[in-house]
């Protein structure tokens, strides 16, 4: 008896879970498939999801433009290979957790200084502070190596005895896997009370400061927690390109992130993901056939966007999906 | 000592450059609520408009009102074909400007390539003049001027006439300033096309001392916007102030310290944040603005 609705709640929960399967499946599967060159193409787009995810968590749930986010991806991407290659610590499990903490002292002491104001300030602020860590990189090169930038790191030194050949679908999988964990860990905290508190803050913060939030801190957190995960997309970068350069940190990056999120959707975990997919294959084939106009075309792209599709393609998405399958209520 | 006075006068002139473009920011801040990002794309429209105005043989200063007039119309068409589609939606004019300043900044590199171009000084002004022990060149001089008229005639247009009145209560309360039946569309638009025009002509005038890349978009929009926040929101005399600062800072700093001049400016843009946030000028009205986008 009692049965039915059990039955019906675990189906309902396999049909709003489907897209989520399907999607990763389609992930685990589809290098499989693919040859070496597409491979390291959708590595890409998942560290740019993870970076773009970094970059929602502040944009499409606590409503922080954040112009400068390529900062902590390039500061991460940097600590990482100035590490390996000038100080010889080539274990993973030493540089990459040092690069990721070092990202989150600047974004602790970056967030400080840009939460000061808000608005269309705030975002010119982390622009401004973006441009600083670009100038600092460019200049300081006995470190960075300027404009040649640093070459020579290696694939990740994992320290595990059985496991000493790389190649590019076992990195692949490997970034999965981190990517995968940072999803889960995202959507974790976008659906938390503090997740909630920051979505309050987006649609009303007087209010929300009414009601006995500390508004500042909250933003505060969020800003240091997207350092965090923009971090690791940078330390994941830098072992992909094998090297760090300058448009690591530079502005294009900063904005391709940004693009990436309103494309895909702010404000949908999986937005990102999508928007990730779009950008970094739309640069793909820019780059086959007219590598010089990439930010023509990007800029194009986003106006267009931004003029007729300002929700991003996710929420169509969406919608698809539910007049494919009719929603099930346990 | 010889080289304080001149880096004294390079400071100033450099500052005037900057309070063309910092006003053009402000006024457009103020007045509609958005930070204008392709400001320095204008600029750059303006500069390469002017460049080859004059190098093609034109006048200098017709060349600069040319480089201001189509500044200004590119800001009408912004203003008009795109930003009034995003009728009050901020972040999304906000984020639509960033498009415009990649297609720009591309164009001008696709149409014009990549190097620096300057230009030298008119021949009008092409001579020094001696005030006491020290020779100065006539141009740099003509640059203070240039912006102290500029200055004085914006504000005069926002204290003593009627316009300047209903941009004032528009900073103040856009919503009171529409209700009285004010059309504060077209002060909008008026306003965004003054500023597109101030960009460019100051693109124009400055080609002797900065000259045109395409990458200069983003160098320009940065200086211009630590001038506003220094200097404070919708206050002509803040950005005056502000301007004759940095201008002064940046000039000594790479005089004194070239290794390090990069920072400086940033440095002055966190001390005044952490300081005095509302700048030394700023409107009040206007920062509570920013508070509610």
């Amino acid at each position: 008896m009692s049965r039915g609705p059990g039955r019906r709640a675990v189906i309902g929960y396999l049909v709003s879970s489907a897209p989520y399967i399907t999607g990763a499946l389609a992930f685990v599967l589809s290098p499989l498939l693919l040859p070496t060159y597409l491979q390291s193409m959708l590595t890409k787009v998942l560290i740019f999801s993870i970076f773009a995810m970094s970059l929602n968590l502040l944009w499409g749930y606590t409503g922080l433009i954040v112009f400068g986010h390529a900062a902590f991806f390039g500061v991460a991407a940097y600590t990482n290979g100035i590490l390996i290659t000038r100080y010889g610590i080539e274990s993973f499990w030493l540089a990459a957790p040092i690069a990721i903490l070092i990202t989150v002292l600047v974004a602790a002491a970056f967030g400080f200084i840009a939460l000061q104001a808000s608005g269309t300030y705030f975002s010119f602020i982390t622009l401004a502070l973006g441009l600083l860590v670009y100038s600092a990189a460019s200049k300081w090169r006995s470190m960075t190596g300027g404009h040649d930038g640093l070459i020579g790191i290696p694939l990740p030194d994992l320290g595990l005895p059985w496991f000493t050949t790389w190649n590019a679908t076992y990195f692949y999988f490997f970034v999965f896997l981190a990517f995968a964990v940072c999803f889960f860990l995202l959507y974790r905290l976008a659906s938390s009370p503090f997740g909630y508190a920051l979505q309050g803050i987006r649609e009303d913060e007087p209010r929300m400061r009414s009601l006995g939030y500390n508004t500042w801190l909250h933003k505060y957190i969020a800003f240091v927690i997207a350092g965090l995960f923009a971090g690791i997309a940078g330390v994941l970068y830098s072992h992909l390109m094998r090297a760090v350069f300058l448009n690591f940190v530079g502005m294009l990056t900063s904005f391709l992130a940004v693009f990436i999120t309103v494309i895909g959707g702010s404000g949908v975990i999986f937005g990102p993901v999508v928007g990730s997919i779009i950008i970094i294959f739309l640069e793909y084939f820019s780059s086959l056939y007219a590598p010089e106009r990439w930010p023509l075309i990007l800029g194009i792209v986003f106006v267009i966007v931004m003029l007729f599709l300002r929700e991003g393609v996710s929420p169509y998405l969406v919608r698809v999906w539910k007049k494919v399958i009719p929603i099930w209520k346990p | 000592m010889d080289l304080w006075v001149l880096n004294l006068l390079n400071g100033i002139s450099f500052g005037m450059v900057l309070f063309l473009l910092a006003a053009g920011l402000s006024l457009t801040l103020g007045v509609m609520g958005i930070l204008n990002l392709a400001h320095g794309s204008l600029f750059m429209i303006g500069a390469f408009v002017g460049f080859f105005v004059f190098s093609g043989g034109g006048s200098f200063w017709v060349a600069a009102l040319l480089a201001g007039a189509i500044a200004g119309l590119v800001g009408l068409v912004l203003e008009k074909a795109f930003l009034g589609r995003l009728h009050n939606l901020f972040d999304a004019q906000a984020m639509l400007l960033v498009g415009v300043v990649y297609i720009l900044g591309n164009l001008g590199l696709w149409i014009f390539g990549p190097q620096n171009r300057l230009a030298s000084p008119p021949l009008s002004l092409a001579f020094s003049v001696r005030i006491g022990n020290y020779t100065f060149p006539a141009y740099r001089l003509a640059l203070i001027l240039i912006g102290t008229i500029v200055f004085i005639s914006l504000w005069w247009l926002l204290a003593k006439t009627r316009i300047g009145a209903i941009i004032r209560a528009g900073m103040d309360d856009r919503e009171m300033t529409t209700g009285l039946g004010v059309n504060y569309g077209l002060i909008s638009t008026a306003v965004f096309s003054l500023g597109a025009f101030t960009a460019g002509f100051a693109g124009a005038i400055a080609l002797p001392m900065i000259g045109v890349a395409p990458s200069i978009a983003w160098d320009i929009l940065l200086y211009s916007f630590i001038v506003v926040v220094v200097g404070g929101m919708g206050s002509m005399l803040g950005s005056l102030i502000g301007s004759l600062f940095i201008g002064l800072v940046d000039t000594f700093s790479r005089a004194l310290f070239p290794d390090i001049a990069t920072f400086t400016l940033y440095t002055v843009l966190v001390i005044t944040l952490l300081v005095k946030p509302s700048g030394i000028l700023g409107r009040k009205g206007i920062l509570q603005d920013m508070e509610r986008l």
